[in-house]
């Protein structure tokens, strides 16, 4: 791949982002090119020592916040005529709910991810309290050594469970973060670059 | 290296970087090769978010008939980098004390 390939397919692969943020990435990367051949590096190699346009993509994507992609998406490209607005206004009692449902799902699966998180804290936080009563009730109880043993037997082993089972959510909860992470990733490819032609 | 860390470190590894002198792009690749690892496509996001945290200003100026990017550093940025001095001392008493295996 030469120079002028290479351009040209990165500014496919991040049509969508703003005219600023797609101008600055490609700017940057022609820089990279011009002074690595300038060091003494072939072209080709120059080139291809930058890493695979999907790489690229995908770090440029990770610092751009989201909210600027769908922005830009959802931005006109020109002004609007007069008629066009009369329809956005007329048609409002369609559109608005609309894309309210849509930023409100949004919302709902943010949070249903901070309560699975959540639920499995508290989850873990019952039974250790639970654990820990069963041992303070075999102490209190008055129904003989029996039950006593039953008792501390079963508080012991609930607050143990717990313990081993808070180790087991925390790596859950980072795989959650990850998870997510490149949920974001997914989210953002789908606004920015050309759809993929079969070649 | 644990991500998060080698994000943070190589936040500052830039800003070292150009802390003495401007400096562009690819010469900060090269200054940094030899400590860390770090790729021209590693470098572009940590410039964009050193900028937008106003740890650097960036000027453009001709180079042989082209136009390059200098990165200058700001004063938070010279401050970050004495924070990350202290940090440092810091992680270094914990690193003794690990390596010593805790013994007094």
């Amino acid at each position: 791949m030469n120079k002028t390939e290479f351009t040209e397919q990165l500014r496919a692969a991040l049509k969508g982002l703003s005219e600023e943020d797609l101008k600055k990435s490609v700017d940057y990367y022609e820089e990279m090119i011009d002074d690595r051949m300038e060091d003494g590096i072939p072209e080709e190699e120059a080139v291809n020592g930058l890493g695979s346009i999907d790489e690229i993509k995908n770090k440029i994507l990770k610092e751009i916040p989201i909210v600027n992609i769908v922005k830009e998406k959802i931005k006109p490209k020109r002004g609007l005529a007069g008629w066009e607005i009369a329809l956005l206004v007329i048609g409002s009692p369609v559109w608005v709910p609309i894309v309210l449902s849509l930023i409100i799902t949004g919302l709902s699966i943010y949070m249903t991810f901070w309560i699975i998180i959540l639920s499995l804290y508290v989850t873990d936080l019952s039974l250790f309290l639970s654990g820990i009563l069963g041992i303070v009730a075999a102490f209190m109880q008055t129904n003989g050594f029996a039950t006593g043993l039953f008792l501390s037997g079963i508080g012991i082993t609930l607050t143990g469970v717990s313990v081993l089972l808070f180790f087991g959510f925390n790596q859950i909860t980072k795989w959650m973060f990850i998870l997510s992470k490149k949920f974001v990733l997914w989210l953002k490819k789908l606004f920015v670059g050309e759809k993929k032609s079969a070649n | 290296m644990e991500n998060q860390m080698k994000r943070g470190l190589l936040d500052v590894c830039v800003l070292a970087a150009i802390r003495d002198e401007d400096s562009y792009g690819y010469r900060i690749v090269k200054d940094l090769s030899p400590y860390v690892e770090i790729s021209e496509s590693t470098l572009y996001p940590i410039l964009r978010r050193l900028e937008s945290g106003q740890m650097l200003t960036v000027r453009t100026a001709e180079h042989n008939g082209r136009l390059r990017k200098y990165y200058h550093i700001t004063d938070s940025g010279i401050e970050r980098l004495k924070q990350f001095e202290s940090e440092w001392k810091e992680l270094m008493q914990i690193y003794e004390f690990v390596t010593r295996g805790g013994e007094k």
